[in-house]
């Protein structure tokens, strides 16, 4: 066999507490388009870390091209002509192409900058090696994102010494025809027996464009595929899942009533459109999807946070969420992602979070009501078992479990009838977890609407009766809870089932 | 259509930004309709011979900004040059009204105000205070010394070597205005010429996309501050020269014209962006239009209403051109 271009053996990273890594292998070979898949928190971002010197393993060898670089520091990773295209697009959006590709890497004569070479440089090797014609003048910020992304890509290849090239989740903010375009790119590259690791969370363009995969579950890799073909998806996918559906998920025999909220022409006219959606009273409507998906933003729409167009309708009746506080004026709460920024005041205690929306039952004359606020909201401690079970403690202090309940804990106190989830769970300890489940669980019991969107697959199977798939910000399926099982759902969210199939699985 | 779209936002920003530029034409249009010698080669060198502080403070101030990024808020930005330029001043007139010889003068003129320049640039890169709020104490306390150093008192001047910046050179053109002329072009040159300048306005549009490609921003942030208090400190020898002497209160006008000038500039540039020569063209115009208002006879405070509600009015339409985009 021919010499690889890149190993590591025996990886294992530890951050206090987590143990990332966990004795991880990765070999690429030149010329060959090599995946890398796993879920969420498998070490796939680590490894790419430690492989770009920014993290400095605990145990474990790196070789590039039969050397091994001890210790690997970033300088010593690129000279060894290993190039990063980084999720993030990071460009000036004012600089011309020309400028971004050689940002860093300017060519400079006698009398200042040589624009001029820069510029025919810049066009020549994007029409070269990427395959694409862009005049070298364009402004970053008249392009479309994957032209962007072919330019981030020329940055880092520009000087024309890249052996490998590490593509992290390079499609995601992109439309399904543009991700055309960067296949081609990455096929240019191949054939000049560059080696390519492609990070993707999309199994279909890991299916379509590698020669071989690597599965990576709980810091480690767990399982190489040699030959891909149109069959290797369904393996996939088993590869990656290595949990069992925990017990901790609420047990229910609800059974959910009339459609009740609709969603028609859900659309804001870049991150997902034409979304329809019926959800019924007492149920638990999951939305599953990759980051690029759409579904982030769906929500924030559907929450009057993000400017979109689209009607809402509540047992046939408008539902106005153009803003936030129509929402929850109308009985429509979120809980939000990001709890530490957007669900809580930090420096505020338990009590004054816990009130925030109600600060009018607990007020009198526009002065709050100290002692009717602070019972109301040991009533909620006591409900929700929030722990400690202080009224004043101060939010920043509380375990993220006990965080997520405080935000639980304003919404109970409004009697809303919708609940948006999003991302209940992040953060969270496993015992809070299932807590929070069942907190859910007794809301849909008692009849409230509950979308909940989320990351994790095993979370929206436990807890959802119908779970709606999006990619590339449309829907493109919604699965039933007889369907609903972990290795589908992820087989529809990661592309690796096409939505045809799904009419016949299971 | 999500091209033409974004086709749509663009003609809408691009609009939206050149109004700054036609709101000030319509402006100076109207002066010169009003006062038939305004538009005249005489009043252009006064004009000109008037805009030379502004020009060069916002030489300092257009790299700062383009080092730390234009918004408005959060981006950089340093109202402390004028301060800087009435230290220097202040320096040099008390000591060569005591006797000192020029050349020393200028020597501790320039310690003070590169100080000044370290002090902002540890400010804002080590400890990371916002360049707006750090510069503005900057400039009050800046203000504050050179009080005590003057005792706030009118100094004449005793230099003829700084008085010969108002002298022509060769006939018509005075040796101030040759000296910015091929200070402006030095400066083009390096912040818009060189790798150094390029290097700088990366660091501005995106710090992030600056780090990954290698480029110590921090470095680049502080320099900007170096070289703003550098231009500070010339700014003060035509400070001198202008008012014959060092005259108290000079600062709080230049940091007015200077910041419009400035942020006006970006009219001039085809990306929006603010550049020096563009931040020149402002300075230049801002001198026309104080002057063009005084000869058709406003009142002086009018006037200062009437640049505070143009800054309002320039910083509020790149805002806007920008969230358009």
């Amino acid at each position: 066999m021919t010499e690889a271009a890149f190993q590591l053996s025996g990886i294992v990273q530890t951050f206090p507490g987590v143990r990332a890594l966990d004795g991880a292998d990765l070999t690429i070979y030149p010329g060959e388009v090599h995946g890398l898949v796993g879920e969420n928190g498998a070490g796939k971002s680590t490894i790419i870390k430690v492989l770009a010197g920014v993290y400095q393993p605990d145990e474990g060898r790196i070789e590039v091209g039969g050397s091994s670089v001890s210790p690997a520091t970033p300088e010593k990773i690129r000279d060894a002509g290993i190039r990063f295209i980084h999720q993030e697009l990071h460009l000036v959006p004012h600089f011309t192409v020309a400028e971004s590709v050689f940002m860093g890497q300017e060519i400079s004569g006698p009398f200042g900058l040589s624009k001029r070479k820069m510029r025919s440089r810049a066009e020549a090797f994007m029409r070269d090696e990427l395959g694409t014609e862009l005049p070298g003048n364009r402004l970053i910020r008249d392009l479309g994102p994957a032209e962007r992304k072919l330019v981030q890509v020329a940055r880092a290849l520009v000087d024309g010494a890249a052996k490998v090239v590490v593509f992290d989740e390079p499609t995601a903010p992109l439309a399904s025809e543009d991700v055309r375009t960067i296949m081609t790119a990455i096929a240019r590259l191949k054939s000049r027996g560059i080696a390519i690791l492609y990070v993707s969370h999309y199994l279909n363009e890991i299916i379509d464009i590698c020669d071989r995969v690597t599965v990576f579950r709980q810091g480690k890799n767990v399982a190489v595929f040699d030959e891909v073909t149109k069959n290797t998806g369904s393996e996939l996918v088993s590869a990656m899942i290595g949990r069992a559906l925990d017990n901790f998920f609420p047990t229910t025999d609800r059974q959910p009533g009339e459609v009740s909220l609709r969603l028609a022409g859900y659309d804001d006219g870049k991150t997902f459109s034409d979304v329809h959606l019926d959800v019924r009273r007492g149920e638990i409507f999951g939305i599953a999807g990759l980051i690029g998906s759409g579904r982030d933003e769906l929500i924030d729409a559907l929450y009057g946070l993000r400017k979109s167009q689209g009607t809402l309708t509540l047992d046939g009746a408008t539902l106005d969420t153009k803003t936030a506080a129509k929402a929850v004026a109308n009985g429509m709460v979120l809980v939000p992602r990001d709890r530490r920024h957007d669900g809580l005041v930090l420096p505020m205690t338990v009590t004054e979070n816990a009130t925030l929306a109600t600060l009018d039952e607990n007020a009198s004359f526009g002065l709050i009501d100290r002692k009717k606020a602070r019972s109301a909201t040991e009533r909620l401690i006591k409900d929700l078992d929030i722990r400690p079970a202080n009224a004043l403690a101060v939010t920043r202090f509380l375990s993220g479990g006990n965080q997520q309940k405080v935000v639980l804990a304003r919404w109970l106190a409004k009697s809303a009838r919708i609940f948006i989830f999003d991302e209940p769970t992040v953060g969270v300890d496993v015992g809070a977890k299932a807590e929070i489940y069942q907190l859910i669980e007794n809301l849909a019991s008692q009849g409230a609407i509950i979308v909940m969107s989320s990351s994790d697959p095993v979370e929206l199977v436990g807890t959802c009766d119908r779970v709606a798939v999006m990619m590339r910000g449309e829907v493109r399926t919604i699965i039933d809870k007889p369907d609903l099982n972990v290795d589908h759902l992820v087989a529809v969210t990661t592309g690796a089932t096409t939505v045809s199939e799904t009419a016949y699985a299971s | 259509m999500q091209a033409s779209a974004r086709h749509q936002r663009h003609r809408l920003a691009t609009i939206v930004g050149l109004l700054p530029l036609i709101i000030f034409l319509a402006l100076l249009l109207y002066v010169g309709l009003n006062a038939p010698n305004f538009l005249t080669v005489v009043n252009l060198k006064l004009v000109l011979t008037q805009s030379l502080t502004v020009v060069l403070s916002v030489i300092g101030l257009s790299a700062v900004v383009m080092a730390g990024g234009d918004d408005v808020v959060s981006g950089g930005i340093d109202l402390s040059i004028p301060a800087t330029a009435v230290l220097c001043a202040g320096i040099v007139a008390v000591m060569t009204s005591a006797g000192q010889p020029v050349i020393l003068a200028a020597g501790a003129a320039l310690v003070a105000s590169m100080l000044v320049g370290v002090v902002n640039a540890v400010l804002i890169t080590r400890l990371r205070m916002a360049p707006l709020l750090a510069t503005l104490a900057m400039f009050v306390a800046v203000v504050g010394i050179t009080n005590v150093i003057t005792e706030r008192k009118r100094l004449n001047l005793n230099a003829d070597s700084i008085a010969a910046l108002r002298g022509d050179i060769v006939p018509g053109i005075p040796l101030g205005i040759l000296l910015v002329a091929i200070l402006s072009l030095l400066a083009w040159f390096f912040l818009h010429r060189s790798k150094w300048g390029l290097n700088l306005q990366a660091a501005g549009g995106s710090r992030d996309a600056a780090e990954i490609s290698g480029i110590r921003v921090d470095r680049l942030v502080a320099q900007s501050y170096l070289l703003a208090a550098f231009m500070g400190f010339v700014t003060g020898f035509f400070m001198l020269a202008r008012a014959n002497g060092y005259s108290p209160g000079a600062q709080d006008n230049l940091m007015l014209e200077m910041v419009l000038a400035t942020f006006l500039g970006a009219a001039f540039s085809p990306r929006r962006i603010v550049t020096v020569w563009g931040a020149i063209l402002g300075a230049v115009l801002v001198a026309a239009i104080s002057i063009g208002l005084k000869t058709i006879g406003v009142n002086v405070f009018w006037t200062d209403l009437i640049k505070g509600a143009l800054i309002v009015i320039v910083v509020a339409l790149s805002a806007i051109s920008q969230r358009v985009q």
